[in-house]
């Protein structure tokens, strides 16, 4: 089975064709991703408008490429799945729209994918990771821990009551003059910083749910650097650091209460999954591997290219779906906001039958 | 020719089917609304397809106005256009909102000025002038209310577009009124589609026509001086 994969939520345009095989994973057949970044650099952060007047003007062609890299034409396809959000909403109607009009023309099913829900999936698509897993998603844009039990069935078991880790490190790099977008950056100086010369909060550290909270953190960075600006290139470097490392304590302790969580309601989980820009930087990474250590799972991060926004997690979301014979007609509303619980699974209405 | 017209730049979702051969509208459907255009095209095209009896792939061309308009409608517009002639392999073509105000006005007489107005808010509004034989006499741009006015008032001047009782309203007194007063939410989706057959296909494929740039600043204000 063949899915055509269309993302366009934040500030990257792209497209996907993803092969599902019906067995442990799946395969990529080709995986085009436009970014914006050199657009947004200037603004310290992407711009909706600006982000959306971006993908109007190359999302077929991005797509185009997706099928002639894959060796495919359009009529080859299964079906025709679009990221419907939760996301920037100008950026979201176009690849929505665009995906709808393919299956207009070529009477494909089209599946209205959730962002959150492809990179739910990713693990399957990478590693055939099994249900019920327990994901981390943090990005610019999201911060949760999920118990992903199947397709459609998913619970969350924290979130930020703020920023999102990601962002939390974009603001740090504007504040501290470095470039976008801010988690590289941060973490290219914080290779030569110390991390416990400026003692920062670990916001939330204890507490029994697994939710985060970035704001103290971000607001303690900037009086610390306040208070001894103008900065020397170690004094960055020491912000960078501390900053850094005050995050990955964090991460490690909301995982540790998130797997408990996790654990309670679930059972064991077959692996700690992580997705989403964040799981790149080295230093939460290594928090990762000892969350999963801790409790005896598997860590699974997908490559690079995978954890970032990308079309093939969506054309895998899609094909996860189709299979389950979970389409969406041609009215489906674009979401700015979708909360993973809210996205429909193929047994939830007979699981809540049975439970009258 | 078989063209497939779309419209949903303004307060309107639209579509309609022209087939040159027989020189009528074969197919046609216009729903007024403000937004919630993503959600409503495609079903619409599919209705208006049926209607026409026509399938895409006997399709010529897809035309489409790019604007000025609303930004996310030009974008529902465009997304779909330049998504259906991906799908069946046909050209798409633009056509702007204030040509499409126009052209009815001009086809009935091009001898005198076609005033094309649309409501850009805080006293702007997006503004083309059309002289004699249907050439520009004043390129699409947005303009304050009281520029777009001087520009505007050319003899009796016919004023056509969502602006046009705006545009009459603040008319000049000591010129000729305008001969006809136009006022409408939304192009007529037949001359979208008439437009878009006598349209060119060699200009590429559809692009917004925003005449404004993104309401953002470059933001530096939060950065600490370095040493």
């Amino acid at each position: 089975m063949l899915v055509l994969g269309i993302e366009t939520t934040c500030d990257e345009t792209a497209a996907a064709v993803v092969e599902w095989r019906g067995d442990a994973r799946g395969g990529i057949l080709s995986n085009v991703i436009l970014s914006q970044t050199a657009e947004h650099e200037v603004f310290g952060g992407v711009v909706p408008e600006i982000a959306a007047r971006a993908h109007v003007e190359a999302i077929d062609h991005v797509i185009a490429k997706a099928l002639a890299d894959a060796g495919q034409s359009l009529d080859r396809m299964d079906g025709i799945a679009a990221a419907a959000g939760p996301g920037l909403i100008g950026g979201v109607i176009v690849g929505l729209t665009t995906a709808k009009a393919m299956a207009l023309v070529t009477e494909k099913p089209l599946i209205a994918v959730n962002h959150l829900e492809a990179h739910a999936l990713t693990a399957r698509l990478t590693d055939g990771t099994p249900f019920p897993y327990c994901l981390f998603l943090a990005s610019g844009g999201h911060t949760q821990v999920v118990a992903v039990r199947g397709v459609g069935d998913y619970v969350r078991l924290g979130t930020t009551m703020d920023d999102a880790i990601g962002e939390a490190f974009d603001k740090t790099a504007k504040l501290l003059g470095l470039g976008y977008p801010g988690g590289p950056q941060v973490e290219q100086e914080a290779k030569r910083g110390n991390p416990s010369r400026f003692a920062l909060p670990r916001p939330m550290l204890g507490r029994d749910d697994a939710n985060f909270s970035l704001s103290g953190l971000k607001t303690a960075l900037r009086l610390e650097a306040e208070r001894i600006a103008p900065l020397s290139d170690q004094d960055v470097a020491d912000l960078c650091a501390s900053f850094q490392q005050a995050v990955a304590d964090v991460v490690l302790d909301r995982l540790r209460a998130g797997l408990k969580m996790f654990r309670e309601r679930t059972g064991a989980p077959t692996a700690l999954v992580a997705a989403g820009g964040v799981a790149a930087n080295q230093t939460i990474r290594k928090a990762l591997h000892r969350a999963a250590f801790e409790v005896g799972t598997a860590l699974v991060v997908p490559p690079p290219e995978l954890c970032t926004d990308n079309g093939a997690m969506i054309a895998w979301a899609g094909a996860e779906r189709l299979w389950l014979g979970l389409t969406d007609p041609l009215d489906f509303m674009p979401r700015a906001r979708w909360p993973l619980e809210e996205v429909r699974g193929w047994d939830k209405a007979a699981a809540t039958i049975q439970r009258k | 020719m078989l063209v497939l017209a779309i419209d949903t730049a303004l307060a309107a979702c639209s579509a309609a089917v022209l087939d040159t051969g027989r020189g009528a509208i074969v197919g046609r459907e216009s729903l007024p609304m403000v937004r919630g255009q993503a959600e409503v095209l495609m079903p619409l095209i599919a209705r208006v397809m049926a209607q026409a009896g026509v399938d895409f792939a006997t399709l010529d061309r897809v035309a489409v106005t790019v604007g000025p308009g609303s930004f996310t409608g030009l974008r529902v517009g465009i997304s779909a256009a330049r998504g259906i002639a991906l799908a069946a392999g046909k050209p798409a073509v633009g056509l702007s909102t204030l040509a499409s105000f126009a052209a009815p006005h001009i086809a009935a007489d091009d001898t005198e000025p076609v005033v094309a107005a649309i409501d850009a808010r805080h006293e702007h509004v997006y503004l083309q002038v059309f002289g004699p034989e249907g050439r520009t006499l004043v390129s699409a741009r947005i303009a304050p209310l009281r520029e777009a006015i001087r520009a505007a008032a050319t003899g009796a001047a016919r004023v056509t577009g969502t602006a046009a009782e705006l545009i009459a309203a603040a008319w000049p007194p000591g010129q000729p009124p305008p001969a006809l007063i136009d006022a409408r939410a939304c192009p007529d989706i037949d001359w979208v589609a008439r437009l878009g057959a006598a349209a060119s296909v060699s200009q590429g494929p559809p692009r917004p026509l925003y005449l404004r740039a993104p309401d953002t600043q470059p933001q530096d204000a939060a950065r600490l001086p370095r040493r």
